[in-house]
Order: structure tokens, then C-alpha cells, then sequence
């Protein structure tokens, strides 16, 4: 093969550069890639260079100040409810946001899929109108709503099973809890 | 001794600033290029040829690989031989696999990729001469790599359901544009480490380049495979 001449090193010298990248991998890999990659920091170096913050779970989203919300007449706020849907029957469950509101939301059921409605009805208004943001059959939903109107806000479950249905519903956002509407 | 201690430095820092500016995923996709593959139909021979070449430019996985490879390399004819060797192997399983519909787990596959860094690095220290009596043949070990690394390529590209209309001419200019990527990668490496060659310390640091070398697979394996657990 056309190489040039490829030195083979001692056994030694061998020893020592196989050993000396296994250690600085190992010393890589604990201390920085995987805190940084993984949150895994096995030594707490990784967090005391602040590398966890990179890919941290539970990261705060800041409302920035370029989102144009106008006023928000709720207090920003976090809950976590439970709530029963009994068996062949439908409830609904309501937040009351401003126009521009936000409510971010993440629900799943503790076994079995319902049929949802996730809608919105402007404040003030009589004539039955609401618009559906999703309409679906799961066990579980998150996301998050920028509300398009001053209003209710929230999701009408309906158990088409043979028995009752718990949810696990956690929000944050600009709200005030309507809770449950017959 | 001072000229070539100024090359070094010089050297080390393109080589730095080459990392530093690359995306910080070995062989991911970056976001604009996932709306493209996610809402392309038909054929579009130059953008997937621009994808292709850009995979490999900005993948250091890769690019160290062809540093070990090239280390003791410099006719430009065995280039072309490795980089033929390269191409056919990773051709071969990435129209097999998008195709086929074949999956393979990206993180195993990237560890491999490290692992190929590893036994460059051990193989440019004459190790293999040293602990075993021969030398595995690098144009094989490039073969294999390729293969490995098509199959790679196929699972993340299947990840974006391409179209079926005109799937085969978008693959293989995909193909083409790695080819092109490789060769462009190729042909800095060759240029700095050509250069480097001329200077003693070439071989007086070519321990500490291969040790790093092996160091910096050891790190990709390790990251690939806790990836692999974690997910």
C-alpha cells in the first residue's frame, strides 16, 4: 500500500495512549458531554459548569416580551386537578382567559380513551356559537392555546365506556379555574 | 522547532474553529432542512444533492474518521480509492435500506461510527502490527465503514417519510451529494495534513494525534450508546 512510513510504536507507548484516551474519554463523557447531552452527571461537575441547564426537564417557559398579550387581567399560575367522567356521560371543564391568553395544558386519563371537544366560547355571547380547537378520542393531550377571543376556554370529555374515567389535568398560564360545567 | 510549533498552534486552531462552527449534532438534520424533506414531492436533484454534501461536510464523526484514514496517506490515487471503497459500501445499504424499508437504531449506528475512529487511531499507532502480528486492510475497513454508514443515512432519511414520486432520482442524488460532500471533505484534510507532513512535528506529534484521535471515538461511542439506554 501506498503509506507513508507508518511508525509501530512499543508495546509500551502503545499501553499508554490506549490508556491515556480511555481515560480522557471517561473524563470527556462524565464531566461534560453527558450532563451537557443528557442531564446525567454522575460527579456534579457537570451541573456545577452549569452544562444541565443545556438539557434540563423541567426548563420554565418565560413568556418573552415580544408576544404582544395586551393586559392580562389573570395572574400567571400552575394546577394540577383531577377530574371524573362517570360512564356513558359527558362533562365539561373551563378556564376563563382574555383574548390573547395563554393556557398551556397536558392531560391523560388513567385508563381508557374519551371523545373530547376542545373549544372556546366568546364572553358575552348568547347565541351557542364556540369554535373547536380539536376534536378527538384519546387518552392523552398537551399543547398549549393562545386563546383568539375574551371567553371560556376547555374540553368536553364524554365516556362512551362502560366505566368511569379519572383524568389528570396540569395547566399553566394567564386563567381563573371555571372547573366543571353540567 | 519554532516554524513547526507555530504550525501546530495554527493547525490546532482551524481545526477548533472548524468544530466550534459545526451544528452540534454529529449526523442530524438541521430544522430546515426537516420542513424541506417533510413537504418535498417530485424530484429535486440539486437540493438533495445540497443535503447530501452538507451531511457529510458538517459531520465531525466523519471528518475525523478521514483524518485517521489520510494520516499516513497522500497520493491522491488512493484517495480516490478509499473514497470509491467509501461509496460503494454506504450506496449499497442506503438505496437497500430506504427501499426496503429497513430501520436501524441511529444511536447503535453512530457508535459504530465512533468505534471506526477508535481502530483508526489504534491502527495508525501500529497497533494491530503490535498486539496481533498483521494489519487489517483499510480499504475493507473502509468498505464496512460505508456500509455501516449508509444504513445509518437510510434509517434518519426514512424518519421523514419522503414521498415515493421520484424516491429513487432523490436518493441517489442524495447519494451523489454525499460523494461530493466526501470529496470536498476530503480534499481540506488532505491539504492541512499534506502540509503538516513537510514539518518534523509531524511525526514527533503523530502519538498524540492518533491517542486524541482514539480519545475523541471512545467519546462518540460513549455518547451514542448512553443515548441509546437513555431513549
Amino acid at each position: 500500500m501506498n503509506t507513508t512510513e507508518m511508525p509501530v510504536q512499543s508495546a509500551q507507548t502503545l499501553i499508554k495512549s490506549t490508556l491515556a484516551a480511555g481515560v480522557l474519554a471517561a473524563i470527556m463523557l462524565t464531566t461534560v458531554i453527558l450532563p451537557a447531552e443528557y442531564n446525567i452527571d454522575p460527579t456534579g461537575i457537570g451541573s456545577a459548569l452549569g452544562l444541565t441547564e443545556l438539557n434540563s426537564q423541567e426548563q420554565e417557559i418565560a413568556v418573552p416580551e415580544a408576544v404582544q398579550r395586551g393586559e392580562q387581567s389573570f395572574a400567571y399560575r400552575t394546577d394540577t386537578t383531577t377530574i371524573e367522567v362517570p360512564a356513558g356521560r359527558g362533562i365539561e371543564y373551563k378556564f376563563q382567559l382574555d383574548k390573547y391568553g395563554h393556557l398551556e395544558y397536558e392531560w391523560v386519563t388513567e385508563s381508557g380513551e374519551l371523545y373530547f371537544d376542545f373549544h372556546g366560547e366568546p364572553a358575552g355571547d348568547t347565541t351557542g356559537y364556540f369554535e373547536s380547537f380539536a376534536i378527538a378520542t384519546a387518552n392523552k393531550m398537551s399543547g398549549s392555546l393562545t386563546t383568539p377571543f375574551d371567553g371560556s376556554h376547555g374540553w368536553y370529555w364524554k365516556n362512551n365506556g362502560q366505566e368511569s374515567v379519572k383524568i389528570t389535568l396540569k395547566t399553566k398560564g394567564f386563567y381563573e379555574v371555571i372547573g366543571l360545567k353540567q | 522547532m519554532h516554524n513547526s510549533l507555530k504550525m501546530v498552534f495554527a493547525l490546532m486552531a482551524l481545526i477548533a474553529g472548524m468544530v466550534i462552527s459545526m451544528p452540534l449534532f454529529a449526523h442530524g438534520v438541521d430544522d430546515a432542512t426537516k420542513t424541506f424533506l417533510a413537504g418535498n414531492e417530485g424530484v429535486s436533484i440539486i437540493p438533495f444533492l445540497y443535503i447530501g454534501a452538507k451531511h457529510m461536510v458538517t459531520g465531525y464523526d466523519h471528518l475525523l474518521f478521514l483524518v485517521g484514514v489520510i494520516f499516513f496517506l497522500y497520493r491522491s490515487k488512493d484517495v480516490l480509492i478509499y473514497v470509491s471503497f467509501f461509496t460503494l459500501g454506504h450506496s449499497l445499504t442506503l438505496l437497500f435500506g430506504v427501499l426496503n424499508d429497513t430501520h436501524v437504531n441511529a444511536y447503535l449506528i453512530d457508535a459504530i461510527i465512533g468505534l471506526s475512529i477508535v481502530y483508526k487511531g489504534f491502527d495508525n499507532l501500529g497497533g494491530f502490527k503490535r498486539v496481533f502480528g498483521f494489519k487489517p486492510n483499510t480499504k475493507a475497513a473502509v468498505l464496512i465503514f460505508g456500509l455501516f454508514h449508509g444504513f445509518g443515512l437510510a434509517t434518519k432519511l426514512q424518519e421523514f417519510k419522503l414521498s415515493s414520486d421520484g424516491l429513487v432520482e432523490n436518493i441517489l442524488a442524495f447519494n451523489v451529494g454525499v460523494e461530493i460532500g466526501q470529496f470536498v471533505a476530503l480534499l481540506f484534510i488532505l491539504l492541512a495534513i499534506n502540509y503538516w507532513r513537510r514539518f518534523d512535528s509531524f511525526l514527533r506529534f503523530s502519538t498524540m494525534t492518533n491517542t486524541l484521535l482514539m480519545s475523541g471515538g471512545l467519546m462518540l461511542v460513549g455518547y451514542q450508546m448512553t443515548g441509546y439506554f437513555v431513549s
